[in-house]
């Protein structure tokens, strides 16, 4: 019966071909997303709720958020490389850019870190901001902590796969599983750039 | 991995495009609308070519499209409306 389970798991016999790990990771980013989803529908609520919505060319340097926008991206490409690495038995060049998109996740956290730094140096506060609606400020610590938080978390992934990686006990698996992860905050960063910062 | 490099040069072009209508002179509508258009070929090109959906079993793309996309559609678009009726309030009767 365990056996028979098991197998099943391993993704032989569907229900989606694919095996327990993949199909949980799946589950979780579908449900991660709903609360992203959730909290940007919150934020396109109180966007239409205000009266005075600053201008985010004025508040934010944009050059440096598509800076921060790159650093993503790219991360994302150099993720996808070693995940195929991985998967060609490559261990050496997986290892070189698993560690690559970690730098790269490092690199945009210290960024947003100086974002904060300076918008909170300028006064922006949750509850107020010099710019204003009351509410930006909170939408934009709230949206960007949020996503910052996940950004933490898969470098934290990151480095433990990267560890596990040069040890060989990490499997072509769990390669794509960190893989699929960091990609689903990199899906994310596309929202909310376009809808906080752009629109 | 010729194909990740792709997709991310394609990426930065979206990117590029989006910063560029951002600064042009455009009617508000069609910004948005381009905007928006923009974001979601982004997410699907990143949800394709990196997370690998394109060759993913259906059932996995349906749940992730459905449980996602409609989901957040619909989150949006039942609320988005009572929000836009405080103005109307606001117009007819004052801001107290």
């Amino acid at each position: 019966m365990t056996t028979t389970t098991i197998d099943r798991w391993a993704g032989g016999a569907c229900p989606f071909e694919a095996g327990w790990r993949k199909v949980m990771m799946w589950w979780f980013i579908v449900t991660d997303g709903l609360l992203f989803a959730g909290f940007l529908a919150a934020y396109g609520y109180g966007r239409i709720l205000a009266f005075h919505w600053p201008d985010t060319a004025e508040v934010f340097s944009l050059k440096y958020i598509a800076a921060m926008t790159f650093v993503l991206i790219t991360s994302s490409a150099t993720m996808a490389s070693a995940v195929d690495a991985s998967r060609r038995g490559d261990r050496r060049q997986a290892l070189r850019f698993v560690g690559l998109t970690a730098i790269g996740g490092a690199a945009f956290l210290g960024m947003q870190a100086y974002e904060w730094r300076h918008l909170i140096a300028e006064g922006a506060r949750l509850s107020r901001n010099p710019w204003g609606d009351a509410a930006f400020g909170s939408y934009f610590f709230l949206l960007t902590g949020f996503h910052g938080s996940h950004v933490l978390t898969g470098v934290i992934v990151l480095l433990t796969t990267a560890v596990r990686t040069a040890k060989g006990l990490t499997s072509a698996d769990g390669v794509e599983m960190a893989g699929l992860y960091w990609h689903f905050v990199d899906l994310v960063w596309v929202f909310i750039f376009t809808l906080f910062y752009l629109l | 991995m010729k194909t990740y490099w792709i997709t991310w040069c394609v990426l930065l072009a979206f990117t590029a495009a989006m910063l560029w209508a951002d600064t042009a002179s455009i009617p508000r509508l069609a910004f948005v609308g381009f905007m928006l258009a923009a974001m979601l070929t982004k997410a699907s090109i990143i949800g394709a070519n990196f997370m690998h959906l394109r060759s993913e079993h259906p059932g996995i793309v349906a749940t992730v499209v459905v449980g996602l996309l409609v989901t957040g559609v619909i989150l949006y678009l039942l609320i988005a409306p009572d929000a836009a009726r405080i103005h109307e309030m606001v117009a007819a009767y004052g801001r107290k």
